[in-house]
């Protein structure tokens, strides 16, 4: 992992316009349909978000933000796997090059959650997300009917998309109300992190900023 | 089912063994729990193949429809809940499959397949092989189509020696290496085989090694013993054993031309290229080939290299422009760029010489850096020989000699017309019949321009005629040649002058038109500052456009039809220089609009905005003629009276004798009458009017007058009522009423019987009094109308003077009411010299109608 971003707010703007970026369908949902031929009346329809495969905005919205980022890393670590495996249906070299991109912007989305963890108060020991419990895996186990795996990837794109969309909604609504929601405050985890803030030099560095609630 | 064995060296020799028996499985149990199954799925064939698709639902009521890339299928039910689909001739869609589906009523339920289908392998065209060291065969081919699907990979190529039995898969699908073997196989016999997983196509190819070398480009490209003119090029190429001699091919390219040579080389090329010019770039390029059995030519290898300079050889082309001031002369020289192949190197400098031929021990040196084109002199009125040479930094080239002569010369050569096209200006001259050197021609690129950007064009002596172009000629830009001939001295003189447009265009401006002399039935137009040079064709003349309600056309003119539908008179004026013209035959008090425009012959200006003009009426310059005249006379008459007044007075009317001066004053001091006085008629107040009934007719006479009963208006106390101091003497106009006069001391007013009491009232007051007396007055200068009632006016003054007659009366009356009267002054019969009675009446009248009165 690279150097992260001290700045909080610049930090948090980072992962707003990545997110912003990401829910475009133009990135790999539209490349996947067409290549796929489900551009069709009858298929577009069957292309919709299964249900549970990803957090929905409440579920996002109600978690506090250790909580978030979390979900998000883990989440996210899904999706890059079943990318993964969405490879062996993509047979032209220009498809794939699409399906890479959006593979390192995932990654790099990555890195930017795990820098934000690290700005969160009491964090100084939890950098790594842990993944969260069952039932927010957005890949089933795919099928070796290839039309059938080819409905699932689309509406496994589908729901990343939605889900992006909801992230970055997220990310907004902490850089507009920090103290707004009790969930998405920091100060839960200033309240965890009290024992430990006067071991965490990064602790020291945010708490003169003002950037945080006291 | 049947099997085979699959031997890849025997192919077409395959073996099947007999079919198994025939099963029976009941679908609807095998399938498991889904309500709909769609077969077979994954299918992969080649394109234009039949396929049957089927489904077989779970519940034979479902209302199933089913789908190829979203247009629904028809298809055959075999049984209630089995429907097959036939699809012949399937295309290729897409790499990634197609997408056959079926779904119910519901449609939340959807099940499919994808069909592969499969681009037809072709064979391998174009397959050849060849080498370039002899140690590795590289043979290539065209592979068709790509038959790769996500379900089939692409088309896999293999090539197999039959004489050496080798067989190696080729990685690429479009070329392949091949190693030679070290023993000298010279012939070889390939087998190209191209497969994917539905076919297989092969290709041969047999030939002899040595027949398909194809060298390398050489290398190592020298060029040595490079001179102004001559270079050596030296190269190597890539040794394809011992006993081939290779064929080189080596072109030169330099200022446009190619010159080829061909080398027969071993292992080292050489070529020598001769002719060149100096200080130019030339390209070299060098290709080789096997020269015993050609297949092909190497790539080419290219190298640069530039001859060395060498001495300017022409002499640069050098003209003047020489100007006149305040007895110097100001020349300015002008020098073109030698070419390319006249400078042979870089210019560095340019020397001037300036040889002053009347005085030959003067001259001048002068060094331009390059790359000026141009200096300036300043000379005296002396004859000079100006020397121009070019320098780069290997010599100096030969010397341009012009002369500038003391005496300018300029003869007065009448200008000529050229007509000029897109090409430029024809231009000719007659020869001369002297000897010369040579002609120039010269002219301006930019002639309006403040630098005319002097260009010139010098031709041979047996040269009389040239054409001149300019990527800077303008369509309707006036251009102005001047032709000269230089002398065997080298002295230009002008020969002629030329002008001309390339491209004549319509006048674009109309000129400023002041209109004068503006009468009634004319004015006059003028365009003095009109020029006709600075327009963008020869103007020919102009058009006078003369609007009018009218509408008619007098001689002279002709009725011409505007853009606009309106119908004008056009007057036409032939020549350019006549800047005037006189609008005539116009109708007084009426509306006309005039336009003039040039016109040349490509067409006419603008019909722009006429300017609107109103004739006046016809008798307003008489009346003003006659009239001011006579109001200045007057004026001048009235101010030589008021000036000679006091002549005028003396002359006309002179001043009427003073009484007080009279010698009756002196009269009657000595009789020393106390109660004689000389009436002064400020002191005099009316007290009554008299009012005359004349008879309408004839005027009366004296006599008659005398015999009339006047009726008196009293305005004042009668004698009775008032009691003032002195006695009164009454007057009468007309006629002095002696009568009256004596009977009673105050005269009585005679007034008019049917006189209304309201007017009477109103004399009663002093205002009416006076304005009833001035009335009077005035009518009484006039004639009398026969029949008119007239007031005459009986004063009767009570004298405020008892002795003095400055002295005021203790009871003034108002002075106001003694003025405007006519008077009449009486004397007493006793006093004055005794006329007779008639008389005396008469000359009282003759002095009352000279209209003798007091203000």
């Amino acid at each position: 992992m690279g150097s992260c971003l001290d700045k909080y707010q610049e930090l948090l703007g980072q992962l707003q316009k990545q997110a912003d970026i990401m829910q475009h369908t133009s990135l790999l949902l539209d490349p996947y349909i067409q290549s796929q031929g489900l551009d069709k009346d009858g298929l577009k329809e069957h292309c919709r978000e299964r249900p549970g495969a990803y957090p929905s905005k409440d579920a996002l919205q109600g978690l506090g933000r250790w909580e978030f980022l979390r979900t998000l890393d883990t989440t996210l670590g899904h999706v890059l796997h079943r990318l993964t495996a969405l490879r062996r249906d993509i047979p032209r070299a220009q498809d794939l090059e699409i399906l890479n991109r959006a593979k390192q912007n995932i990654r790099g989305f990555k890195n930017n959650i795990h820098c934000m963890a690290q700005l969160l108060p009491g964090s100084s020991e939890t950098t790594e997300p842990t993944p969260t419990g069952p039932g927010t895996s957005p890949s089933p186990t795919p099928t070796s009917d290839t039309f059938q795996r080819r409905l699932e990837g689309c509406r496994f794109l589908h729901g990343y998309h939605r889900f992006m969309h909801s992230v970055g909604q997220v990310f907004r609504e902490w850089g507009e109300s920090p103290s707004r929601s009790r969930r998405h405050s920091p100060h839960q985890g200033l309240r965890k992190g009290t024992s430990r803030m006067q071991l965490s030099r990064k602790n020291k560095r945010l708490l003169p900023r003002g950037q945080l609630p006291r | 089912m049947r099997s085979a064995e699959d031997d890849a060296k025997t192919p077409e020799q395959s073996f099947w063994s007999n079919w198994s028996s025939w099963e029976e499985v009941d679908v609807q149990n095998s399938l498991g729990h889904d309500p709909l199954f769609v077969f077979p799925k994954d299918k992969l064939v080649e394109e234009g193949s039949n396929v049957t698709i089927c489904y077989v639902s779970r519940s034979p009521q479902s209302n199933i429809s089913c789908y190829l890339e979203g247009v629904q299928m028809q298809g055959e039910q075999l049984e209630p809940n089995v429907t097959v689909f036939n699809l012949n001739h399937v295309a290729f869609i897409r790499e990634t499959g197609t997408n056959i589906y079926c779904k119910g009523d519901q449609g939340d339920s959807i099940k499919g397949i994808v069909l592969f289908v499969s681009k037809v392998l072709e064979e391998p065209k174009e397959f050849s092989c060849e080498t370039q060291d002899l140690t590795t065969l590289n043979c290539t081919w065209d592979p068709g189509s790509d038959t790769g699907l996500l379900k089939q990979l692409s088309q896999s190529y293999t090539l197999f020696e039959s004489f050496s039995g080798k067989k190696t898969l080729c990685k690429h699908k479009s070329w392949c290496s091949w190693e030679v073997a070290p023993e000298s196989q010279e012939m070889y016999n390939f087998t190209l085989t191209a497969e994917n997983y539905l076919r297989k196509r092969s290709v041969h190819l047999l030939f002899n090694l040595t027949h398909r070398v194809h060298p390398m480009a050489p290398f190592s490209v020298l060029f040595t013993d490079v001179s102004t003119t001559n270079a050596t090029m030296t190269w190597k190429v890539h040794s394809t054993g011992n006993y081939y001699t290779l064929l080189c091919q080596v072109k030169l390219y330099g200022e446009g031309e190619v010159t080829q040579h061909n080398v027969s080389v071993e292992v080292d090329g050489e070529q020598l290229f001769s002719g060149l010019e100096p200080d130019t770039e030339y390209r070299a390029q060098v290709r080789c080939a096997n020269a015993n059995h050609f297949w092909k030519w190497s790539e080419w290898t290219h190298q640069n290299f530039t001859t060395a300079e060498a001495a300017p050889s022409e002499a640069p082309d050098v003209w003047r422009n020489v100007k006149s001031v305040q007895g110097h002369s100001v020349v300015t020289l002008f020098w073109k760029p030698l070419s390319k192949l006249q400078a042979n190197g870089k210019i560095l400098f340019y020397n001037i010489v300036i040889e002053n031929l009347d005085r030959s021990s003067s001259s001048k040196f002068l060094s331009i850096p390059a790359p000026a084109n141009g200096t300036e002199l300043n000379l005296d009125q002396c004859s000079y020989q100006i020397h121009v040479t070019a320098h780069n930094s290997v010599g100096t080239s030969p010397a341009s000699v012009i002369i500038v002569s003391g005496d300018p010369g300029n003869k007065e050569v009448e200008e000529e017309r050229v007509k000029g096209t897109e090409d430029g200006f024809s231009l000719s001259w007659k020869p001369q019949p002297g000897n010369v050197t040579g002609y120039i021609v010269e002219w301006c690129d930019r002639p309006r321009g403040p630098l005319c950007d002097l260009q010139w064009k010098s031709v041979g002596p047996t040269t009389t005629s040239t054409v001149v172009s300019s990527d800077a000629f303008r369509p309707g830009v006036q251009y102005n040649f001047r032709i000269y001939g230089i002398s065997t001295e080298r002295v230009p003189y002008l020969l002629e002058k030329k002008t001309g447009y390339s491209q004549e265009l319509a006048p674009s401006d109309n000129p400023q038109v002041v209109m004068s002399n503006l009468t009634s039935r004319s004015f006059t137009l003028s365009w003095k500052d009109y020029s006709i040079e600075s327009q963008p064709s020869f103007i020919q003349g102009y058009h006078v456009y003369l609007k009018s309600k009218a509408g008619q056309c007098h001689s002279g003119s002709e009725k011409a039809v505007l853009s606009d539908d309106a119908v004008c008179c056009k007057y036409k004026i032939d020549n350019p220089k006549q800047k005037t013209f006189v609008v005539e035959n116009l109708q007084p008090e009426s509306f006309y609009e005039f336009l003039v425009t040039p016109y040349s012959s490509v067409g006419e200006g603008p019909h722009g905005a006429f300017t609107k003009v109103t004739t006046p009426d016809e008798y307003s310059p008489i009346l003003i003629r006659v009239i001011l005249p006579m109001v200045f006379c007057i004026l001048l008459i009235m101010i030589i009276c008021y000036l000679k007044s006091q002549w005028m007075k003396e002359k006309c009317y002179p001043d009427i004798p003073d009484p007080y001066k009279s010698s009756v004053l002196s009269l009657i001091k000595s009789k020393e009458n106390p109660r004689l006085t000389i009436m002064n008629i400020k002191d005099c107040v009316p007290d009554s009017i008299e009012v005359l009934n004349k008879q309408e007719g004839t005027r009366k006479s004296l006599t008659e007058t005398e015999s009339s009963k006047p009726t008196y208006l009293y305005l004042l106390p009668t004698e009775e009522s008032y009691s003032g101091p002195g006695p009164c003497i009454c007057f009468e106009n007309f006629t002095y009423n002696q009568a009256a006069s004596d009977s009673a001391s105050c005269g009585h007013v005679p007034v008019a019987p049917k006189a209304p009491p309201s007017q009477l009232a109103l004399l009663t007051s002093p205002e009416n009094l006076l304005k009833a007396l001035e009335e009077n007055y005035m009518n009484s200068l006039g004639e009398i109308p026969a029949g008119e009632t007239s007031l005459n006016y009986v004063s009767q003054l009570a004298s405020a003077m008892t002795g003095d007659k400055f002295s005021l009366p203790t009871n003034p009356p108002e002075p106001a009411l003694c003025s405007e009267y006519k008077m009449q002054m009486a004397i007493p019969l006793g006093l004055a010299s005794p006329p007779s009675s008639g008389s005396s009446s008469l000359s009282s009248f003759t002095l009352l109608d000279e209209g003798e009165h007091y203000h």
